[in-house]
């Protein structure tokens, strides 16, 4: 190949390699357009060693050069891949023959990085030098890493220590005097044994532990000495906070548990100082922020394993506090199994404080609300009641129905009137719920709702199944004369109209003096059961089998 | 950085050898037909082949401590350790340097090579009975013991050794020279920048892993002004170094080297004046001192972001005067026993604190010496388990140490022997007649043909008294 052909060549595959570190920031690793942007660069690469053992960049501060060729410029600083190597102090790289994907991916992955976010405490040659490619290698300028007089160092520093002269003639001396005594010391000889080795492989087995409790120790005896030491209360409970906030992040939740433990430890010391019992105070709320609470979140949400016991621990250490995060967190989550650990975690912090819990039904997510709501029933706590009936009118639908269906458990007369005009709500599902709560709260208030309800002349526009809800909640009255009478009444009630939507009452009467299964409704049945409507007909004979068996 | 292929001879070789060692020790009390025996030597030859045949023949040579593999150093794990040890002292029992395989072998080869071995060890001239019964081999051929006058330049083309230590004395200076920025930024509030740091010390690692004896020999060089600095950088090296004997990988490494780096960082609250004052410090002076490993933990944890090397850094910084049976300071109330990594810098910090005049004590101590008073501290102060792998890193007799040998010659250890510690390689300044002069560098491992060792150590001498300065010899 020409010279210029090969240059032309080179250029090419560092465009593909700028084009990939776009697409890659894009796109997740499983996307088609990442595997086919990083294939299409190894591709290139493999072309180019068809014929050649290696590939060398030299990088200048805003050129990239191939043979002494600039194949890569640009002036702006930004998004520059010349600046970006250069400002480490990378100077050259190169790639060899046996590069495989895997180590071209991995060198992209690193140039891709948003060293801000993701790598806050190494750069771009130390990300190389931990990978350890075996087919990418590179040359560095160190004097990056001093200040303009620390290059001077070494030669002043080697200068001064040479200054001192070697008194050749004092050793001289020696010669004759220290041969004369003949005192050769037999020095031991250190050998290891075995035992020696298998210590050491314990050793570094123990090491390999986390050093969380370890630093916590640290930072807990210099608070034992913080009066003497001065101003390092505020620092070490900074850092006490960021051992808590580190801890949590890695799911380390025996670390926290055994931290807020000893700080409990510092608050019952007579001996502590009402400053450092101020601060540790403080400590102890810190796990119920929204910082470590939304942390405990992700880290519920990541694949990695943690002891169930620990998250129940790490919950008792909550405060109400915790409450608001939690639900927050509980709308971020995505894995079910983790759901149910927040909704724990908001049970036991529910039951002591129902009302914070309570004002979070105004959440806009349905799902959350959901959560909320099944969690308040669970406490089964009645002063809940009162925010639930200020959510009757929420937006969603699905809401509403769980604010109802919450209601229905806890409320009793006093949401009789916001339960009657959800009788009205524009969805059936809503009113059915509603239809059914009223039932449950089954006071002669109640009952006279729903009757009102059913008289109303619009009732009959209502679908059959929403109909035959009211009635069947009817039902509950069992042994009221009055409701007796009205099912007859209604059944008895202008049977000469030929109209089905009227049999459609009818057969909710009969639906429901089938349920109540009083035997004096009997002949009233039999009357009706050939009424020559199908549909009145079968649920009359049903009604009279179930009051003829039943009793 | 090394290449693929080249690690992966390394690590095959490290095998091979350790195979090899392991059928010997068999052979020694087994007969031939021996089941366990047959199988490891089945090993052996599975791993042999197929590395003869990729290279086209492979020569297994003995230079100095080290096994080298068709000119390649043979590194191994920690594991391999006592196998290896085994061999080299076999090998140099018989005068026995080199083995050479041009073909694939077969059983009977290795059965023909173990006879010579063990019947050669009972011999009065070991290596030509031994090259006697190999004589009839068409696989398997062997070589003696060369002399070794300097090993590493005959490895290394001499420039490359000049530049070599180029290098390496850029990376250690380097070091101390950010050390110095460090401590001046945090004393202005300033923040420490960790990606330098981290940098500053993979380059050690290399180094280190290249060779250790260079970066070890400058750890020996005391008279420098600002020693704070340069005790920093020492401590770390010395620790890493350690830390490579006990098989730490190289991010471990890294967080070692890192944690040693800074173990005295809070030493920036003690004034200059202070630190480098040539005489004694006073009561209040030691009071204060006493608080570096809390400041230490404090500006630590100031500047660098939370996560494990950082947190490794801060345990170091407050555990390194505490010693193993907590004696030390600070004194604590409710306490575990000392991390590992703290053993180990807290070793390396005594010992480079000790042999020099600017740390704690005025007057320095000889390297020799203090190694000795390390020794009596070793199982209550110290951990006596590191301090054995410490002794055997930097030899009974560190390097610059003054050594009088037996040859009526006066020396300096100029760099250690892993495997025999007291039998470094020595510098000669005085020469039998008693005329100074500069070299040659010997080595004391070496024998001659009656298998006696042609220089030995006959006592060490006190650098202050006879002002030897090392500066001259080493950089
Ligand atoms: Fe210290
Ligand atoms: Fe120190």
């Amino acid at each position: 190949m020409e010279q210029t052909e090969d240059t032309n060549f080179v250029k090419d595959i560092l465009q593909s390699i700028t084009k990939a570190r776009k697409t890659l920031r894009m796109y997740p690793p499983n996307n088609p357009m990442y595997i086919k942007t990083l294939e299409e660069t190894y591709n290139k690469f493999k072309e180019f060693f068809e014929y050649k053992e290696d590939l060398s960049f030299r990088i200048g501060q805003d050129s990239i050069y191939f043979d002494s060729e600039e194949i890569y410029h640009k002036a702006e600083k930004e998004d520059n891949l010349a600046l970006f190597f250069f400002k480490d102090g990378l100077r050259e790289l190169t790639f060899k023959k046996g590069l495989s994907q895997e180590e071209l991916e991995g060198f992209l992955k690193i140039i891709t990085m948003d060293f801000e976010k993701e790598a806050e405490d190494e750069d771009v040659v130390t990300l190389l030098w931990q990978r350890d490619f075996q087919n990418i290698n590179y040359i560095v300028d160190d004097t990056v890493l001093l200040d303009v007089e620390g290059e001077d160092y070494e030669l002043k520093a080697v200068n001064e220590a040479k200054q001192a002269v070697s008194d050749i003639e004092g050793l001289l001396k020696a010669y004759d005097e220290e041969f004369k005594e003949e005192d050769v010391k037999e020095v031991p000889i250190i050998s290891f044994t075995d035992k020696d080795l298998t210590s050491l492989m314990k050793e570094l087995e123990d090491d390999a532990e986390s050093k969380i409790d370890k630093l916590s120790d640290i930072l807990f005896e210099i608070l034992y000495r913080a009066e003497e030491l001065g101003g390092i209360l505020e620092d070490i409970f900074r850092f006490l906070k960021d051992t808590i906030k580190f801890s949590i992040s890695y799911g380390d939740f025996k670390a926290v548990i055994q931290l807020i433990n000893r700080a409990k430890g510092f608050i019952e010391d007579p001996y502590s100082t009402d400053e450092i019992k101020k601060y540790m105070k403080l400590l102890l709320i810190y796990p119920s922020s929204d910082e470590i609470i939304n942390l405990f979140g992700e880290v519920l949400d990541r694949p990695i394993k943690i002891d169930d016991n620990d998250i129940k621990e790490f919950i008792k250490l909550l405060d109400k506090r915790a409450i608001t995060p939690l639900i927050n967190v509980l709308g971020e989550l995505k894995t079910f199994r983790v759901r149910e650990k927040v909704v724990e975690a908001l049970i036991y912090l529910g039951k002591q404080d129902i009302k914070t819990l309570a004002m979070n039904i105004n959440d806009l997510r349905w799902y959350v609300v959901r959560s909320i709501i099944s969690i308040i029933r669970k406490i089964g706590d009645k002063r809940a009641n009162e925010y639930l009936l200020k959510s009757i009118k929420h937006g969603d639908i699905r809401v509403r129905k769980e604010v109802i269906k919450g209601i229905s458990e806890l409320g009793g007369e006093e949401s009789l009137p916001q339960l009657k005009e959800r009788l009205d709500d524009v969805d059936a599902g809503v009113r059915i719920e509603a239809v059914r709560a009223i039932g449950n709260i089954g006071s002669i208030k109640a009952k006279n709702i729903i009757l009102e309800k059913i008289s109303d002349k619009s009732f009959k526009e209502r679908d059959f199944e929403e109909k035959k809800e009211f009635f069947r909640v009817l039902s509950r009255w069992n042994n009221d004369p009055e409701i007796f009478d009205f099912l007859t009444k209604t059944l008895k009630k202008g049977s000469f109209l030929w109209w089905s939507k009227n049999y459609e009452e009818k057969a909710c009467a009969v639906l429901c003096l089938g349920l109540i299964g009083n035997k004096e409704a009997l002949p009233l049945l039999y009357k009706h059961k050939d009424s020559g409507n199908k549909l009145l007909d079968e649920l009359t004979q049903t009604a009279i089998r179930r009051i003829e068996r039943g009793s | 950085m090394v290449r693929e292929d080249k690690k992966e001879i390394q690590k095959i070789s490290a095998e091979i050898i350790n195979q090899t060692s392991i059928i010997l020790k068999t052979a020694l009390i087994h007969e031939s037909t021996n089941i366990a025996l047959r199988k490891a030597i089945e090993k052996l030859i599975s791993l042999l082949n197929p590395l003869i045949e990729t290279e086209k023949g492979v020569t297994f040579e003995l230079i100095g401590e080290f096994f080298y593999v068709n000119n390649i150093r043979v590194r191994y794990a920690l594991e391999y350790l006592l196998n290896f040890d085994f061999l080299t002292k076999e090998f140099r029992k018989r005068g026995l340097g080199s083995v050479i395989f041009n073909n694939p072998i077969n059983p009977e080869d290795i059965q023909m090579f173990i006879k010579a071995f063990i019947t050669s060890g009972l011999s009065e001239d070991p290596y030509d009975k031994m090259l006697e019964m190999m004589d009839n081999s068409q696989n398997i051929k062997i070589d003696r013991l060369k002399k070794i006058i300097e090993d590493r330049l005959k490895k290394v083309g001499e420039s490359d050794d000049i530049d070599t230590r180029r290098i390496i004395k850029k990376t250690y200076f380097n070091a101390v020279s950010f050390t110095k920025g460090v401590m001046k930024k945090i004393r202005s509030g300033e923040r420490a920048d960790m990606k330098k740091a981290k940098r500053i010390v993979e380059s050690m690692v290399d180094q280190l892993l290249e060779d250790e004896h260079l970066l070890l020999s400058l750890t020996a060089l005391k008279d420098y002004d600002e020693y704070t600095y340069h005790h920093m950088v020492n401590v770390s090296v010395l620790s890493m170094a350690l830390g490579l004997r006990l098989g730490l990988n190289r991010m471990a490494l890294t967080e070692l080297g890192l944690a040693a780096l800074f173990h005295d960082i809070g030493k920036i609250q003690i004034p200059n004046e202070v630190l480098n004052k040539p005489t004694s410090f006073t009561d209040d002076e030691w009071k204060m001192i006493k608080k570096h490993p809390i400041w230490g933990v404090k500006a630590i944890l100031g500047f660098g972001r939370f996560g494990s090397a950082t947190i490794r850094s801060v345990i170091v910084s407050f555990e390194h005067h505490m010693n193993c049976d907590l004696s030390g300071y600070p004194q604590v109330k409710k306490y575990s026993g000392l991390d590992l990594y703290s053993r180990i810098i807290a070793l390396a910090d005594q010992y480079d604190a000790m042999t020099s005049s600017r740390v704690y004590s005025r007057t320095p101590i000889p390297p020799d010496k203090t190694l000795s008073i390390m020794m009596e501290q070793a199982g209550t102060k110290l951990d006596s388990l590191l301090y054995k792998f410490f002794i055997n890193m930097v030899g009974i007799f560190p390097v610059g140490t003054i050594v009088m040998l037996n040859t009526r010659e006066i020396g300096l250890v100029y760099e250690g022997n892993m495997a025999f510690a007291d039998r470094p390689k020595v510098l000669i300044v005085i020469d039998e007649k008693g005329k100074s002069v500069r070299g040659p560098i010997v080595n004391l491992s070496e024998k001659n043909e009656n298998g006696k060792y042609i220089r030995s150590i006959m006592k060490t001498l006190d650098p202050e008294k006879y002002k030897i300065n090392l500066a001259e010899y080493f950089l």
